[in-house]
């Protein structure tokens, strides 16, 4: 991971989601290509855009349309109303695993971040764990979720945090201490190391030294990190899916998942349990963009 | 202490460092070896042995059930089918995010607006992004057969998700739909990373567009590439909410994914030993697959700090 393709942009990396535009203009390289290729690109973002979006913008009007419409085949339907979105709330403890996932989120992400960022800095700093440290932390994350599953279920079982919160928390925010180290890698290392010294000659030992002087410097990277695990966990189905089986600590994947289980056909309630499941990480998206795109590019790109 | 941690500069310093730096990175350890060293481990035994989900290590049965892994046409046959999702998948992303990559500029405000639009896809959660193509691919009532019916292209319905192998395709589209924005993102990072000067040398030598790009961008931007590949490839294997939501690993076994089938061997037939030969068997699949990426990855690298 230390060979590096692009130039050591030095600090400013940090703010990696501002760059590209001053950059644009900058570097961009393109201004000079002839008008074909830019009417080319045009309808390439077009076609993009619309593909990206429109599936999510029918999921949007099938939670809004009456059942008998859903069914039918017109596209365009005949009216719409709120009935979906009060059925499945109401038939569906929806609420209830709305507010699991954000719980289990919030927590495995803090996990995460508690653990990755005095090893990021350990790694960083105090050449601890070695040269090959890293390749092994990555190598945990490569491997498919459903290695580490069934071990991972006899093991919640056996300390008996099984169908719990805490259970759920604690085991997906290890798992995404790999990706929260290898993101926060960059971050660190793009730390002048004479800040520390100078720290160090003021008399600060190590970890007053990442806790006062390297901590600040790296904040933005660390909510980058953290949106980034936030998401990951919020996301996953698979390990809330083994490790919960009561609406109390279902989250919100698991619960849609089993909506589809009964004979009837239930696909606006379905629509609209699901849109409500997105649009906390769509609100992220669009107010963080800045902090998720460059904690998604970190590290990867290099 | 007035050593800094890289020059130390008394004998002292350097131990008490490195003890801090293990302390440090210890919960870190901790963590890698309960999300993988132990269920490597785990898996391993457990394939040697007949275990079920509710008592695991009955007794050593040898190595058949891995051989059973490695022969039985049924297991192997699933371990194929996520190198048949995983490969279109993956390459197919990388592809046509460099071609959104390469047209995609943020200084005009479509191309700004086009980057927020393309994050949603990324940000959706498999679960429910299986929820709403699967209500697009719907037999009656989506949206895929209302058109065709309605543009009287079809009498009866189309079984995307029904048919093979009209299933594993609509996945991998699924798959690229999530997905591709994640390769635009690192591909147009890599490209503004690139030097305008190239540019201008090439513009200045005469070079057309289609030459600029295969002499000058491709060039530069292929260990990113390559990177994005390898990456995704990792992130397809990994493929089960898809699967789960969408199609069960039917139509018969056609999506029937290595993750899925070992899911299925573990928690329905509670069979945990052929579950973890099954997981070896897919863990030499990925490796086989990952390690000639990674190999090439590193050389271009390697290459790359040369030049």
């Amino acid at each position: 991971m230390s060979e590096s393709t692009m130039p050591a942009e030095s600090f400013g990396r940090t703010v990696i989601g501002r760059a590209p535009r001053a950059a644009a203009r900058r570097r961009g390289g393109v201004s000079f290509a002839p008008r074909w290729t830019r009417a080319l690109k045009s309808v390439v973002v077009v076609l993009a855009a619309v593909f990206f979006l429109l599936p999510i913008a029918y999921l949007a009007m099938v939670s809004f349309m009456r059942p008998d419409d859903i069914l039918s085949d017109r596209v365009v339907p005949s009216g719409l109303s709120w009935q979906n979105w009060s059925s499945a709330f109401d038939r569906f403890p929806v609420a209830d695993y709305l507010r699991n996932s954000l719980i289990v989120a919030a927590a495995a992400m803090v996990i995460a971040l508690l653990i990755a960022i005095p090893a990021n800095y350990a790694m960083a700093r105090l050449r601890a764990g070695g040269k090959n440290i890293m390749t092994v932390i990555v190598s945990a994350y490569v491997a498919p979720p459903i290695v580490a599953i069934v071990p991972l279920f006899i093991l919640v079982r056996k300390v008996g945090l099984m169908d719990s919160l805490v259970g759920l928390s604690l085991v997906e925010g290890l798992m995404v201490v790999p990706v929260a180290i290898w993101l926060l890698d960059d971050f660190f290392r793009n730390v002048p190391e004479e800040i520390d010294e100078a720290a160090q000659i003021d008399g600060c030992g190590p970890i007053a030294t990442l806790v006062r002087v390297v901590l600040p410097l790296v904040a933005p990277g660390v909510v980058a990190v953290g949106i980034v695990s936030f998401i990951l966990v919020y996301n996953d189905f698979l390990i809330p899916l083994m490790l919960s089986y009561s609406e109390s600590t279902q989250t919100l994947p698991v619960g849609i998942s089993l909506m589809q289980g009964g004979r009837e056909v239930m696909y606006g309630q379905m629509a609209a349990a699901s849109f409500t499941g997105m649009i906390p990480v769509y609100l992220l998206a669009l107010f963080m963009q800045r902090w998720l795109i460059g904690g998604l590019t970190q590290g990867s790109v290099k | 202490m007035t050593t800094a941690a890289p020059v130390p500069a008394s004998a002292d310093g350097p131990r008490r460092h490195r003890l801090i730096g293990w302390a440090l990175i210890a919960p870190a350890l901790a963590a890698v070896a309960i999300i993988a060293a132990y269920p490597l481990v785990y898996t391993v035994l457990v394939s040697f042995s007949k275990s079920t989900l509710g008592r695991p290590f009955q007794s050593w049965v040898g190595w058949g059930q891995i051989v059973t892994a490695f022969t039985d046409g049924g297991q192997l046959a699933s371990i194929l089918r996520s190198l048949e999702f995983a490969v279109p998948a993956a390459v197919l992303s990388v592809v046509i995010g460099l071609v959104i990559a390469l047209s995609l500029d943020t200084a005009t405000r479509g191309g700004r607006v086009v980057r927020v639009i393309m994050l949603l896809p990324l940000m959706t959660p498999p679960v429910m992004a299986g929820v709403i193509w699967k209500l697009m691919f719907a037999p009656t009532g989506g949206l895929f057969n209302d058109v065709l019916a309605g543009a009287g292209l079809v009498t009866e319905p189309v079984l995307f998700l029904g048919a093979s192998p009209a299933a594993m395709i609509c996945l991998i589209v699924v798959d690229i739909w999530q997905w591709t924005p994640f390769c635009v993102l690192l591909i147009f990072a890599a490209l503004q990373s690139m030097p305008r000067e190239v540019y201008e040398a090439a513009q200045v030598d005469g070079a057309g567009v289609w030459r600029t790009f295969r002499s000058v961008t491709f060039p530069l931007v292929l260990p990113s590439l390559v990177t994005v590949l390898m990456l995704k490839v990792i992130v397809s294997f990994k493929v089960f909410d898809l699967v789960f939501v969408m199609t069960s690993g039917g139509p018969g076994l056609d999506t029937n994914v290595a993750s899925f089938n070992v899911y299925r061997t573990a928690l329905q037939q509670f069979d945990l030993g052929a579950a973890g030969a099954q997981t070896i068997a897919f863990i030499v699949l990925v490796t086989i697959v990952v390690l000639p990426i990674a190999t090439w990855r590193s050389r271009l690298l390697k290459a790359g700090s040369r030049a």
